[in-house]
């Protein structure tokens, strides 16, 4: 379904008829359908946006908060920041737009114990979006991934959001990270980051002048 | 070679025939329409000016639309607009074409210099005019025979977006209408419409086939096999062209950063290219393209961008000296890249080019660098709000509002936005601080020295809390500072993840082991260069006559 639409929408988003409003009801389909189905396309549902930017009087809270809870499915990536640019400072005080906000503001700190427990204590916020938790938990993969070369098994899972040691398995085993008794090891990072030393290359463009010169 | 009005044909004398000005432009308007009298040399270039549109000699029009055009402005219409439409359709038999062009120097020119900038009656005309000017072009069975130079063809698209930023900010300003005013406004909601200005650029984007262009020159083949009747003709690819910078801009304006970036695809922002020759438009990408990539946090693409442009504003700035309108506008915005570059170093140290960095060690940009890294929140948007395009809403407010200032909403909320941003990275650069001393470093031992930081008054505090916290920053270092990175591909958009800035770490369990970027000095640099000065003096000397 949501690959059949990318299809249609597409031909909605090229050239002036990006801004037709007319085609709003269809793209406000396509991000229930992308919710539902957890796909993700983000440039259909910024040209929404745009649109509610141009017709104040079309704009739709609950489009928009699936919009926002939608980009935060796609961290690391800074997909959130731009739809938070097309919105404007009355909107995002609203309900519950500005709870979305509070939970993209922690998870940028990474701040994780807090994001589930705020995520947890309102399950109704996120529920409509289909695999909403699994892609937070991608996204902690991610950082873990790029900063740990062995981590402690239970602050793992804390960061995973408190999950039981069948899930831990489960997401070790997804990013072929390795179980090491009380600890996982991650992956060398000797390779990755290490220091960097500049020295100066002169190349002979720059010489060449002056070797010609000095004759 | 058009040289008339150098050597008036009679001695106009300027002072006497403005003498009878009183300073009030309501006044002066009806004085000068009944009162004027069109200086000779002025008529003398308005014809010469026309048959040099309608001959399509396209470096006569050059000569006369970057030296004459200045020149008469700065001699006689310094303060005051340049004659009425009525007057000059006499001189030129009605010339529509040429009106047209006329017309759009003429609004121009009040926009820039005219005191308290054009009435809305002004802003209505301009508006009309351009449209009918891009009628002229679009609605054409086959192109239009008119060729302008490219420099001129930059302006007109620039200026036609900024008139529409202009009005947008002068709509939203409520306070100081009168009920007249806000009536005509209400009642005439197409002019100066967004999607009226989109419509136009797009317009002139598809007439060129522009993007196809642009895709064939990327792959090294020829533009011309896609260009159609139209793209080929020099004034429709230039238009194309300018649009694309001028879509940048606009989506910039409305803080749609994605866009801005999607829009050049198939433009290689730090090449120089076959489009690329009118330097006022290549500074203008630059900064826009810089400030959204600052925008989505990929600082090493906006680091690029910016240390590019800037240092070729560096090498070249000599050659733009000399016209002094289009110097004011590149010396505002190379200052609000240096401030937004330092920004972005600010959050993202990394490696620049030395020419650049001697820039920023100058007195006004250290200090602000300075008060940033201590994490002075205030300095951050004092530097965002002069350094950012001016935001603009694309609505007008509701009817019914309130009179009051609605043109500030937009730039407020684009900053907060960015200083959201800043605040998550606040503790970054006091961890980097302590991390740069060090090779290795155990959690435990930064806990401490960060706890000891923050309130060295009571002493009381909890190890395993500070570590808890500690952790948390660390993770936030490394998700903020591995950002998307352009590598190749046609678009801006694409990337990879990468840590371009200098310090880089990774936790080994509960030891943190750090990588730093060490720099060489650079001698050979510094030997070249004064090699190269030496030659100079020696060759000087050799010359000498005694």
């Amino acid at each position: 379904m949501a690959e059949a639409m990318k299809q249609v929408v597409a031909g909605m988003l090229t050239g002036i008829e990006r801004y037709n409003p007319e085609n709003l009801p269809t793209l406000e389909r396509y991000v229930e359908i992308q919710s539902r189905e957890n796909a993700y396309d983000l440039e259909a549902n910024l040209a929404v946006l745009k649109l509610y930017q141009f017709n104040p009087h079309k704009f739709n809270n609950e489009i928009t908060s699936q919009i926002l809870l939608k980009a935060l499915t796609n961290f690391p990536h800074t997909d959130f920041i731009l739809c938070k640019c097309l919105l404007n400072e009355q909107k995002l005080q609203d309900e519950p737009i500005n709870q979305i906000i509070y939970l993209a503001d922690v998870l940028e700190q990474c701040d994780f114990e807090v994001f589930w427990t705020r995520v947890h204590s309102m399950p109704e916020l996120t529920q409509k979006i289909t695999g909403f938790l699994d892609s937070i938990r991608k996204f902690v993969c991610h950082v873990v991934g790029i900063t740990y070369q062995t981590i402690d098994r239970t602050h793992l899972a804390q960061l995973l959001g408190d999950v039981e040691d069948k899930t831990l398995k489960h997401w070790v085993k997804k990013y072929g990270w390795k179980e090491e008794n009380a600890l996982i090891f991650i992956a060398n990072q000797d390779e990755n980051i290490k220091t960097k030393n500049i020295n100066e290359k002169i190349d002979f463009e720059s010489v060449g002048a002056i070797m010609a010169s000095c004759r | 070679m058009y040289d008339d009005y150098e050597q008036p044909a009679y001695n106009y004398d300027y002072e006497s025939d403005f003498g009878a000005h009183t300073g009030d432009p309501q006044l002066d308007n009806e004085y000068s329409r009944q009162m004027y009298m069109m200086p000779e040399v002025v008529k003398n270039f308005l014809v010469y000016f026309r048959n040099a549109v309608s001959e399509g000699s396209v470096f006569e029009l050059q000569n006369l639309y970057e030296v004459h055009w200045p020149k008469l402005t700065e001699d006689y219409f310094e303060k005051r607009p340049w004659p009425e439409e009525a007057e000059v359709a006499k001189i030129v038999d009605n010339d529509p074409v040429f009106m047209i062009l006329y017309k759009e120097l003429y609004f121009r020119h009040i926009y820039a210099r005219i005191q308290g900038g054009p009435t809305l009656e002004q802003r209505f005309n301009s508006f009309y005019n351009y449209c009918d000017l891009f009628n002229y072009i679009l609605s054409a069975e086959e192109p239009v025979p008119l060729e302008l130079p490219d420099l001129w063809l930059w302006e007109l698209v620039d200026e036609f977006v900024y008139q529409f930023q202009s009005f947008a900010q002068y709509r939203a300003r409520l306070q100081k209408k009168t009920p007249q005013e806000l009536e005509t406004l209400n009642s005439n909601n197409k002019v100066w419409n967004v999607l009226c200005v989109l419509n136009v650029l797009h317009s002139l984007v598809d007439k060129s086939n522009i993007k196809q262009q642009l895709d064939v020159y990327a792959s090294g083949n020829d533009p011309d096999t896609v260009a159609g009747d139209f793209g080929r003709h020099s004034l429709y690819k230039m238009l194309g062209y300018f649009s694309l910078v001028g879509l940048l801009r606009l989506h910039s304006l409305l803080g749609d950063y994605y866009q801005a970036i999607k829009v050049l695809d198939n433009i290689e922002v730090h090449l120089k290219s076959q489009f690329a020759h009118v330097p006022a438009c290549q500074i203008s990408t630059s900064y826009y393209v810089g400030f959204a990539y600052m925008m989505m946090r990929r600082y090493s693409d906006a680091i690029r961008t910016f240390s590019s442009i800037l240092l070729y504003i560096q090498r070249t700035k000599q050659l733009f000296a000399s016209k002094s309108y289009q110097h004011d506008q590149i010396n505002k915005q190379t200052d609000q890249m240096y401030h937004l570059l330092a920004i972005c170093l600010v959050l993202h140290p990394q490696c620049i080019d030395e020419s650049i960095q001697q820039t920023l060690r100058e007195k006004s940009y250290h200090e602000k660098m300075y008060k940033m890294q201590y994490g002075d929140l205030q300095e951050f948007e004092n530097c965002f709000v002069f350094a950012c395009p001016k935001f603009l809403s694309p609505c007008p407010p509701p009817v019914d509002s309130i009179p009051d200032d609605y043109s500030k909403e937009a730039i407020r909320h684009q900053t907060q936005v960015f200083v959201e941003e800043v605040q998550q990275q606040k503790m970054l650069p006091t961890i980097r601080s302590y991390l740069k001393l060090y090779t290795t470093l155990p959690l435990m031992k930064l806990a401490t020295f960060m706890a000891q930081n923050q309130r060295n008054n009571d002493g009381n505090w909890d190890i395993d809390k500070e570590i808890q916290s500690l952790i948390i920053h660390l993770l936030c270092f490394k998700h903020k500072m591995k950002n998307l990175v352009w590598t190749k591909g046609s678009s801006g958009l694409d990337g990879k993840f990468q840590s371009g800035s200098e310090l880089d770490f990774y936790i080994d369990n509960d030891m943190i082991h750090i990588a730093d970027t060490k720099v060489a000095h650079r001698y050979g640099d510094f030997f070249i260069r004064k090699i190269l000065k030496f030659e100079e003096l020696n060759r000087k000397l050799h010359h000498l006559k005694l």
